[in-house]
């Protein structure tokens, strides 16, 4: 009952502590949001001169687009592919790092480099390495006999493709690898003793205990790395900039080769882009919350 | 853990829109208290490194103008060519525009009445001495606002030592004759690409107008329409496709090889043949390739007018400093000082009086076979203010034209600029 008494301003006493955070949020996440909407909206020049608004026209041009259906194909199979991959390779790399072995100290590190890297570095790298007449992958791959001569693999879709997937993959594996090797980790040694004693195989002992008790990292990993993946720039436009054309454009690469043509068109793709994040966000939130009362 | 990740990622979010927001930079010229006026210049950066930063040039420029006039500053920003168009965006859009721009195009800023009309920014001296075949190109529609600033054209370039191991005496002048060359020099493997043909995001638009030229074709006919998909423009790309791409003469993937890869690949002798201009001569010169220039093959004969690229200056009315900016820029293109650029950076001049002094000097013999090109020099259609976001199409998607089908994606881009046309 003492709360209701106070004045007005003491109730303003927290502000100080919260208002430098508040603010913060408000100006570099609220207004470059509000921006970008807004931006939507409006009709610009190429010159960059904004000629008034242009209602929803640049959504209407941006869903006419002959690209963005198999732009937006593709961003779902990238995004699949990529995050089903990476925690199939990361569930049997968590598994083999929670072993004793010689040396699993270093190893451990070593998962680290990708992450460690810049993504971009990486992408270029894995780029010049393809390189048709400079690359030592092809140089590597023509001499072991794999191909007979050196190959354009970023040039066409086809093999582009798989190697940004790759790519992707690698740089994805050392979060995931040890967001699940912190799972197993928390599995107390009890529940395999007690499997042992019942006499499961190996293999149920997996399936049975170890998945389901690994349930909230795998969560974490898979929601975690949707967004990423969904997200990803820099793997995609640091090997083909999303050619030749949009053929290996995701939404968000060519929401950057939109801007080249059209700003409020691609302003539009932003937003559609932006919404996409928010509902996975909700759904991470979500599947959190859930992890949570789970474990009590 | 589930909090350490959330906090994480939530610090990854504001760090990627805090970077989106860091595009504006403030600024703006205006009057002091002493009546002496700043002039904002803003320009693209020539140089490769440290030592020939264009920023030294505009520096010395600014410093020899202020002497002559203390009344006026000149605040110099030079930028790289990668950013300088979306910096400049950024620039227009926030209303914090410079008074003197140089850079690659400038009619989609008279779309938006953004210039002042050339004859309003130079002296009659001044603006009589450009070429004229820059000056016609520096119009819409009958009037000139793009200042020409720096030139260069294309001329044909042929490595000499593989031509003559493969045992031909001249260089082609048909689409034939490239074709039959080019297929002697892969049956002796005497270059990895014989005809280098870059498609690629960096300059389709210019590979793409030459060929296009050779069969009589372009990207406008003569009232000026786009003609993208013209029969003529179709037959280049087919041809291109079935004689060079699909026997395996040129690169398996024109459509996403650059054109600094091609140059790099003709310096390091890779390369039997392709179109160039001047600054393939010192990459030629420091990669000891022993190259020949000609003129550019058509499908019956050399083109008679080859592609002319011009860069340009432009003067924007927003801060009112006509005066100012008319002085300074009859200092900018006196002799003394295009000459200088010119000679820095090997490329050819766009005033008469300095295109004069280069010739005689003697001192240019590299580049004579360039000289000649440019009165006769063909333009993209840079007085067309739609034209910067049809190349920007073009430099997209135009090279799969040699993979795909020629005429749905030649198609497809003539009615992108059917359509830019229609929302000018």
């Amino acid at each position: 009952m003492t709360h209701k008494s106070r004045s007005g301003l003491a109730r303003l006493g927290p502000l100080p502590w919260i208002g430098p955070a508040v603010l913060l949020i408000l100006v570099v996440v609220v207004w470059p949001v509000y921006e970008m909407v807004r931006t939507s909206f409006l009709k610009i020049s190429t010159s960059g001169f904004v000629r008034g608004s242009a209602g929803t026209d640049k959504y209407q041009k941006l869903f006419d687009e002959p690209d963005f259906g198999h732009v937006l194909t593709w961003t779902v199979i990238w995004t699949l592919t990529v995050v089903g991959l990476t925690i199939l390779i990361s569930l049997g790399l968590a598994q083999l790092f929670n072993q004793q072995f010689p040396g699993r100290r270093v190893t451990r590190w070593a998962l680290i480099a990708p992450w460690a890297a810049s993504v971009l570095m990486t992408s270029i790298g894995f780029k010049w390495m393809l390189n048709q007449t400079a690359g030592v992958l092809n140089t590597a791959m023509t001499d072991l006999g794999l191909i007979d001569k050196p190959e354009d693999w970023l040039g066409d879709p086809s093999t582009a493709w798989p190697w940004m997937i790759f790519v992707a993959v690698f740089v994805s594996l050392p979060f995931t690898t040890y967001t699940l090797l912190a799972g197993l980790q928390t599995v107390p040694g009890e529940v395999y003793e007690a499997a042992k004693v019942d006499g499961t195989s190996t293999w149920q002992t997996y399936l049975r205990i170890t998945l389901p008790l690994l349930r909230p990292a795998l969560l974490v990993g898979v929601v975690i790395n949707l967004i990423n993946v969904f997200n990803s720039f820099p793997v995609i436009w640091g090997m083909t900039q999303g050619g030749p054309a949009s053929d290996t454009a995701t939404t968000t690469v060519f929401m950057y080769q939109l801007l080249n043509t059209d700003m409020g068109e691609s302003a539009a793709l932003s937003v559609v882009n932006f919404a996409l994040v928010v509902v996975m966000v909700l759904f991470f939130l979500k599947v959190s919350r859930w992890n949570q009362e789970e474990g009590r | 853990m589930n909090r350490r990740v959330l906090s994480l990622s939530a610090i990854c979010a504001v760090g990627a829109l805090a970077l989106t927001a860091c595009g504006s930079n403030g600024g703006g010229g205006g009057k002091s208290a002493d009546g002496s006026v700043t002039l904002k210049l803003v320009a693209a950066d020539y140089g490769d490194k440290a030592t020939n930063a264009s920023k030294l040039y505009w520096d010395e420029v600014a410093k020899g103008f202020e002497a002559a006039n203390p009344k006026i500053k000149v605040d110099v920003q030079v930028i790289n060519w990668n950013d300088i168009d979306t910096q400049v965006k950024t620039m227009i859009q926030s209303g914090n525009v410079p008074d003197v721009l140089q850079t690659g195009g400038y009619a989609d800023k008279v779309a938006d009445d953004l210039l002042y009309k050339a004859s309003d920014v130079l002296s009659p001296a001044t603006q009589s001495n450009f070429i004229d075949s820059f000056s016609k190109a520096g119009q819409v529609d009958g009037t000139q606002y793009g200042i020409p600033f720096v030139s260069s054209a294309r001329a044909f370039f042929y490595n000499k030592t593989i031509f003559s191991k493969a045992g031909i005496a001249a260089p082609p002048t048909t689409w034939d004759e490239v074709k039959a060359d080019a297929q002697i020099i892969k049956s002796k493997k005497l270059a990895a690409t014989p005809y280098a043909l870059p498609l690629g995001p960096e300059e389709a638009q210019g590979e793409s107008m030459i060929w296009e030229l050779g069969n009589n074709g372009g990207y406008t006919d003569d009232s000026g329409k786009y003609t993208i998909n013209s029969q003529a423009n179709i037959d280049t790309f087919s041809w291109l496709k079935t004689n060079l791409v699909d026997p395996g003469l040129t690169y398996a993937n024109p459509a996403t090889t650059d054109r600094k890869t091609a140059f790099a690949d003709f310096a390091a002798g890779k390369v039997g043949m392709l179109n160039g201009h001047p600054s393939l001569i010192q990459m030629a010169k420091d990669g000891k390739v022993d190259y020949g220039v000609a003129p550019i093959p058509g499908k019956t004969g050399p083109l008679t007018s080859t592609l002319g690229v011009a860069d340009w200056m432009m003067a924007f009315k927003k801060n009112g400093h006509q005066e100012q900016i008319k002085k300074f820029l009859d200092f900018a293109f006196s002799k003394e000082n295009t000459l200088k650029f010119d000679e820095e950076y090997n490329l050819m001049p766009v005033t008469k009086d300095t295109l004069q002094e280069m010739t005689s000097s003697g001192k240019h013999k590299d580049l004579e076979p360039f000289f000649s090109l440019l009165p006769g020099a063909k333009f993209y259609p840079l007085g067309d203010t739609t034209w910067d976001a049809v190349s920007a199409e073009i430099k997209k998607s135009g090279g799969t034209a040699v993979k795909d089908d020629p005429a749905q994606v030649l198609g497809a881009l003539q009615k992108k600029a059917e359509d830019a046309v229609a929302n000018k």
